[in-house]
């Protein structure tokens, strides 16, 4: 399958998506975890009564890595759509 | 229909050589120890950054860790400050002061960020240096790595990243010293009590150190880094750069030191490729200016050494400008310095002044979420709320509570005095109540106001809702 994409594509190597799609969503992650638990006290939003300070810090790590993730997933998104507008457009070059 | 890559041997089209070597397979690169001054710079650079990271979170304050960004506790301790979450602005603010000065010294001095200061570099150099330590110097580590594995070659490896882990770990668990109290974290760790959380986050930060300063190294500045990619845009021809004199050293060649270059035809560069083997980031400096050089200075060390023993006058490559290369001078005063610089101390005055004047008092109303409101027996239509008192001041304070917005209103706490010690958090039951004839509508608004009662500059106004009947 590779073999049928345009070289433009086919050469960002699978490291290379990885890094683009995992890093900038990774800074957002970043960025929505600290604005978003210094609006929200997850003790709040689901009181805890195990040992609270596990628990917040918790509560921050699920909330961090579910920023990330769907951070990631829009970005698997963007990947997607600029892959393949590339590999129509290498088409069309190749059409002509 | 056929493919690029059936076609056989056609010539790559221009921009798709730019890809090619955009993508290409990363070549393993070496960089050559240097000496000399910028080298020395950058290790002061390196070591006093790297002192500020694994230090500070031991340093103690008035009996409490001096830098504690107490995640659990939702508190920030920053020497004798301690930020609350409602202070989040401080930290907008922080960020917009760090990259305006990121703008400010861009212009000035280029990527001097990037080859001194920069975290990716400041490992990097950490980790270099333990790999040296271990399989030796260039030469040995390019043998090395054509080496078919053996035993020899496996313990070497495993040697260095045992080092490298442990150093990495090490890292990690000093990251997250900066959140939870660290020695507390120390005892724990030792006793293999940590959290899973705090463990997640040791592992993390730590593998992301051994990762990215340990394999990608360089490729992080070219792949994965926004400031290398925007940088140039605060450029001009003022900028500090680091260049090779192409006049100077040009046609290079190689030559006896006993040989007059211009009797032969050449210029000052010998092509010894020095410049080359130390870059870290693989590039030759002589090719002209390229985006994958962070301006570390390797290069010019490099050059200057061979300068020197070749008997010829240094700075064959070295810092300049745009302007002085080709003839001018360099202009330090101009208008993108000055408007960087007076947004820049605009920045940091309000951020002063807002920490400076900051009431350190607190005040949040919360309603009863189970009952909208209640009719007393005598009935007044009453509402419940919480009220979370913060004094977030350095000393208990007492205060006194009050309402108004609705004619009559009376309140009611359980608590005779409201006295909060420094840097706690009070909840307060409160409840309101006030004749049905005095609510106009459905929902009026009320506000509390609490004052400190030794020092009524420090008060407080918080809005609420009291809802009736109608
Ligand atoms: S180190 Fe100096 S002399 Fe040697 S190749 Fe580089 S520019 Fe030329
Ligand atoms: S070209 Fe010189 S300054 Fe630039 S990264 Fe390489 S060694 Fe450092």
């Amino acid at each position: 399958m590779q073999d049928g994409l345009p070289m433009t594509t086919s050469r960002i190597s699978r490291l290379q998506k990885c890094i683009a799609i995992l890093w900038p969503s990774f800074l957002t992650a970043i960025v929505a975890t600290g604005v978003f638990f210094s609006a929200f006290d997850p003790d709040d939003l689901f009181p805890f009564d195990a040992d609270p300070e596990i628990s917040r810090l918790g509560f921050y790590t699920i909330g961090f890595l579910l920023f990330w993730l769907i951070a990631a997933v829009s970005g698997i998104g963007t990947l997607y759509f600029a892959i393949t507008n590339c590999m129509r457009q290498g088409q069309g070059k190749q059409d002509d | 229909m056929t493919s690029p890559s059936t076609k056989g041997s056609r010539e790559p089209q221009p921009d798709e050589q730019l890809e090619q070597s955009l993508y290409a397979k990363r070549q393993k690169i070496f960089p050559r120890e240097v000496h000399g001054l910028y080298a020395r710079l950058r290790l002061a650079g390196v070591l006093g950054l790297l002192g500020i990271f694994y230090f500070t979170p031991w340093l103690r304050w008035n009996g409490h860790q001096a830098v504690l960004l107490d995640l659990p506790a939702r508190k920030f301790h920053i020497f004798g400050l301690t930020l609350w979450p409602q202070d989040f602005i401080y930290l907008a603010f922080l960020l917009i002061i760090a990259g305006l000065a990121l703008f400010f010294f861009t212009a000035l001095a280029g990527r001097i960020w990037c080859g001194y200061a920069c975290p990716q570099t400041v490992w990097t150099e950490a980790f270099l240096w333990l790999e040296r330590k271990v399989e030796g110097d260039r030469m040995k580590q390019q043998k090395l790595d054509a080496m078919p594995m053996n035993a020899k070659k496996l313990r070497i490896r495993a040697t260095k990243h045992t080092f490298w882990i442990l150093f990495s770990v090490w890292t990690g668990f000093t990251f997250v010293g900066y959140f939870t109290p660290i020695i507390e974290l120390g005892q724990r760790l030792v006793q293999f009590g940590l959290g899973p959380w705090e463990t997640f986050w040791v592992v993390f930060y730590g593998f992301a150190t051994y990762g990215n300063a340990g394999w990608m190294r360089e490729q992080v500045c070219m792949y994965m880094c926004p400031y290398a990619r925007f940088q140039s845009a605060m450029f001009d021809k003022d900028t500090l750069i680091i260049s090779y004199l192409p006049e100077r050293g040009e046609p290079r060649g190689s030559r006896k030191r006993s040989t007059n270059p211009r009797e032969l035809g050449l210029g000052d560069c010998i092509d010894c490729t020095m410049c080359v083997q130390v870059c870290p980031t693989g590039i030759d400096i002589r090719d002209g200016l390229q985006y994958e050089c962070i301006a570390c200075s390797a290069c010019i060390d490099a050059c200057d050494d061979v300068m020197d023993k070749m008997g010829y006058q240094r700075g064959l490559i070295k810092y300049t400008t745009q302007h002085e290369m080709t003839g001018g001078k360099t202009h330090i005063l101009r208008p993108r310095m000055v408007v960087y610089a007076v947004l820049l101390l605009v920045v940091m005055g309000i951020f002063a002044y807002s920490i400076g004047t900051r009431t350190s008092l607190g005040l949040d109303v919360i309603r009863d979420r189970n009952r909208l409101y209640r009719e007393t027996a005598d009935g007044l239509i009453e509402n419940v709320y919480t009220l979370k008192i913060l004094n977030m001041d350095k000393v208990a304070h007492r205060y006194t509570l009050s309402v108004a917005g609705i004619p009559g209103i009376e309140l009611f706490t359980d608590m005779k005095d409201i006295e909060v010690t420094a840097g706690d958090v009070m909840e307060l039951p409160v409840r309101l109540r006030a004749d049905e004839a005095e609510l106009k509508v459905r929902s009026s608004k009320v506000m509390f106001e609490l004052v400190a009662s030794d020092e009524p500059e420090l008060s407080v106004q918080e809005e609420a809702r009291f809802l009736g009947p109608r």
